[in-house]
């Protein structure tokens, strides 16, 4: 039973760190660490 | 109804910061022009109708700059209900002259005078009133920074969107006669209000224009007659003509109260970026920065939070939940080798990391980096790049994704791609973890390591740049670098510790996604394989990830990486490195068992420096640093490059180089420390010394040619 409650915490935490990268990705974020973001990895769009 | 207000202004005027206080956003904010390269949106605080646009910062409306086009772009194609421009108080003339070029979009215009506090701190007076009455638009004296005068702007602003904005100032007779011709040549798909500010981009023979119009009147006739008549081309006639305005604006409006005298910022310019003092100055301050971050007291609370958070707190906390509960043997050693081992051996660096970032965010508020930007232009003028190239490689030092996004600032093509290409050498944050635990496992802690690693990536741009210069693909005279230095001043505590904490958090958030992910899949390899009973739980050195290693672990053996047959968990930890690089300690972390020996912060480090020499181990170090960047950084790149073959031609020149660098690095090491010499690799890395030293020194032949094409790219 330990085992089962423990697996799923472990599952959902992985779930949550994917579904993260996810909504990162999904908003244009790429860069995992905005440290000194200019503004342009919040909105990354192609270079025209 | 709902409006927009644009914030437009010269570079390092303040928007950014006006832009937070005013949407209560948290954007960067940079003591250097060229932060914002992108425009960005915010409600207004207690305006929920109104929107604020954050435009990049541009010295006038003429399209020479990416940014400029940008903001011109927005200007002219949005048209937005009203501008709030900002002006930097101390440096009046060179602001206006934006300004008279925004009062003649047709769009009501504000303009918010910053900088107060240093203004009266300078003893100046503005004649605010005065000021608005020469200029023909309202006119508020702010501070952002201390937020002062920020609410009436916003107010001001609001209030001026039904107001229509009057064109005060007039140039010569001829010239507005011509404008007048011209605008009625101009037909009725120019809307009547941006007729003028077309007529005049038209007479300048702005070719970009034609872009923003349909059909473009045949004008030659025109302009031709007033060049003629007034003995000068017409966009010098256009731009003396605003510059003799704003002097008599200024005339009027501007008391200083010490007429040429020397600022205190002049008098520490003096002394900081003196030809023979400044790099001096540059090496001891960054020395300091990592000194205190990552060898004194980033060391101690590292310390603390490896052997006493992750080694005797956290691991035998859940250990004993786990065993209360019952956990099967499996699923405990997933929790504690692979996400306890793994996200805590890079959760482990955050304080020295906090550390570094709380100097780096100083020295970048108070305006030290900008001189940095100005020194190192000297240095990397010789060796084929400007001192522009430096910016990103500044922002590069957080994270690599907006250093190259930031090389968007850089006008000249090539220059652009060779930064971009290189930007990515300067140590970013997630690097910190490899310096900080090559420099405790293999140096003992030395204080020279973590500089030393700066400076192995500023010196790998130098070569970069003399090397790819005398290429065809990169020939050409560096752009010239004109920067603004901003004046000193003390940033306030809250932005140092924003900043700080921005990047510290996107690190933390990084270990909870990528890097928890990354040590679960790592765990599973490490742990399972093909044993003599089939699939299922093997030893290490049996397991799928072994294998993997194995298949590669020889290409690194000239680096050194191959010591007590352990070569395949350096090459796994550098190729996990490209998902993210904090990865590299992470697969440390669970190969070496680290949060099972936790307890003793010596005997982690042991078990690494137990199948490298010192000499391998900076080898590794060096690689890393070098390598191809984490996998968002190179999508940055190929989003930037825009181009296949230039990405790829990218990515193959870091991984070369680093390579190559790596194995001289470890060959003449081991020679230099005693070490047992291979002979053939030490003949490879003498090989590799007199090739690189070719590159370095010989001639450059494309140089004459390429000056006719630096000339041909300036008239385009």
């Amino acid at each position: 039973m330990g085992t089962w409650i423990v697996g799923l915490i472990v599952l959902a935490l992985a779930g949550a760190a994917l579904r993260s990268i996810w909504k990162d990705k999904k908003a244009g974020k790429t860069c995992g660490s905005c440290s000194g973001c200019s503004g342009s990895c919040c909105d990354c769009k192609p270079r025209k | 109804m709902s409006v927009r207000i644009a914030l437009a202004g010269n570079p390092n005027s303040g928007k950014t910061t006006l832009f937070n206080a005013l949407t209560g956003s948290n954007q960067f904010v940079g003591n250097w022009p060229g932060v914002t390269v992108e425009k960005k949106e915010g409600k207004l605080k207690g305006y929920p109708d109104v929107t604020v646009m954050d435009l990049p910062g541009i010295y006038s409306l003429s399209p020479y700059t990416l940014e400029e086009v940008v903001a011109r772009n927005y200007l002219l194609g949005e048209h937005p209900d009203v501008i709030l421009n900002i002006v930097d108080g101390t440096n009046l003339e060179r602001n206006l002259y934006l300004t008279t070029q925004l009062m003649e979009l047709g769009i009501p215009v504000v303009m918010a005078v910053n900088m107060l506090d240093i203004v009266e701190k300078n003893g100046d007076q503005i004649y605010i009133d005065k000021l608005s009455e020469q200029l023909g638009c309202k006119a508020i004296q702010i501070s952002a920074l201390k937020g002062k005068g920020i609410k009436e702007a916003a107010d001001l602003a609001v209030r001026a969107v039904s107001q229509k904005q009057a064109v005060v100032h007039k140039f010569d007779k001829k010239v507005e006669e011509a404008l007048s011709d011209i605008e009625s040549a101009l037909g009725n798909e120019i809307p009547e209000d941006q007729k003028r500010f077309f007529a005049i981009k038209l007479f300048e023979r702005d070719d970009k224009i034609a872009g923003q119009m349909k059909k473009v009147p045949d004008v030659e006739s025109i302009i031709a007659k007033v060049e003629e008549s007034m003995d000068d081309d017409s966009e010098s006639i256009i731009t003396n003509e605003r510059y003799v305005y704003i002097s008599s604006v200024i005339g009027k409006c501007l008391k200083k109260a010490k007429r040429g005298e020397l600022s205190l910022s002049d008098k520490i310019d003096q002394i900081v970026t003196n030809r023979f003092l400044a790099l001096p100055i540059f090496a001891i301050v960054m020395w300091i920065v990592y000194y205190i971050s990552v060898t004194s007291v980033g060391t101690i609370a590292t310390d603390w939070t490896n052997d006493v958070l992750f080694g005797e707190i956290i691991p035998p906390a859940i250990e004993n939940v786990l065993v209360s509960v019952g956990c099967a043997e499996w699923l405990q050693g997933l929790i504690l080798d692979g996400i306890v081992g793994g996200v805590g051996a890079v959760l482990g660096f955050v304080p020295q990391m906090l550390v570094l970032f709380l100097f780096l965010a100083f020295l970048e508020s108070c305006g030290y980096m900008a001189r940095i930007a100005f020194i190192m232009d000297r240095i990397f003028r010789k060796f084929g790049l400007s001192g522009k190239s430096f910016i990103p490689m500044l922002i590069g030092t957080g994270c690599g994704v907006p250093g190259v996004m930031a090389s968007r600032t850089i006008e000249n093509d090539r220059d652009r791609k060779m930064t971009i290409m290189t930007t990515t050498f300067v140590p970013c944050g997630a690097k910190l973890p490899i310096i900080a635990l090559i420099a405790g496992a293999l140096f003992g802690g030395a204080s020279w390591v973590a500089p030393s690693a700066y400076f192995v990536g500023i010196g790998a741009i130098i070569c970069s740049g003399i090397i790819l210069k005398k290429t065809k693909m990169f020939a050409g005279d560096p752009a010239p670098f004109v920067m603004e230095l901003p004046a000193y001043h003390m940033p306030t505590v809250g932005n140092v510790l924003r900043s700080m904490w921005e990047r510290g958090w996107s690190f933390i958030k990084k270990a909870g996604t990528i890097i928890l992910l990354s040590a679960i899949v790592l765990w599973f390899l490490q742990g399972y394989g093909f044993g003599p009973d089939g699939f299922g739980a093997v030893e290490l050195e049996d397991s799928i990830l072994a294998a993997i290693g194995n298949t590669f672990a020889w290409v690194f053996t000239p680096l050194g990486w191959t010591q007590g047959g352990e070569g395949w968990k350096m090459a796994v930890a550098a190729v996990t490195g490209l998902i993210a690089k904090e990865n590299v300690v992470t697969t440390f972390g669970i190969l070496f068992g680290f949060a099972e020996v936790a307890e003793d912060g010596v005997e982690i480090w042991g078990n690494l420096a137990g199948c490298m020499t010192a000499a391998a181990g900076y080898s590794f170090l060096v690689f890393n640093l070098l390598c191809a960047p984490c996998f968002a950084a190179m999508g940055a790149i190929k989003r930037e490059m825009n181009n296949a073959k230039w990405f790829w031609f990218a990515i193959g020149y870091q991984c070369g180089l680093a390579y190559c660098v790596s194995l001289i690095i470890y060959q003449i090491g081991t020679l230099l420390s005693g070490g047992q010499v291979n002979i053939l690799g030490l003949i490879v890395a003498a090989l590799m010394i007199a090739a690189f030293i070719w590159l370095l020194l010989r001639p450059n032949r494309d140089d004459g040619k390429l000056r006719v094409n630096m000339k041909g790219m300036a008239g385009a």
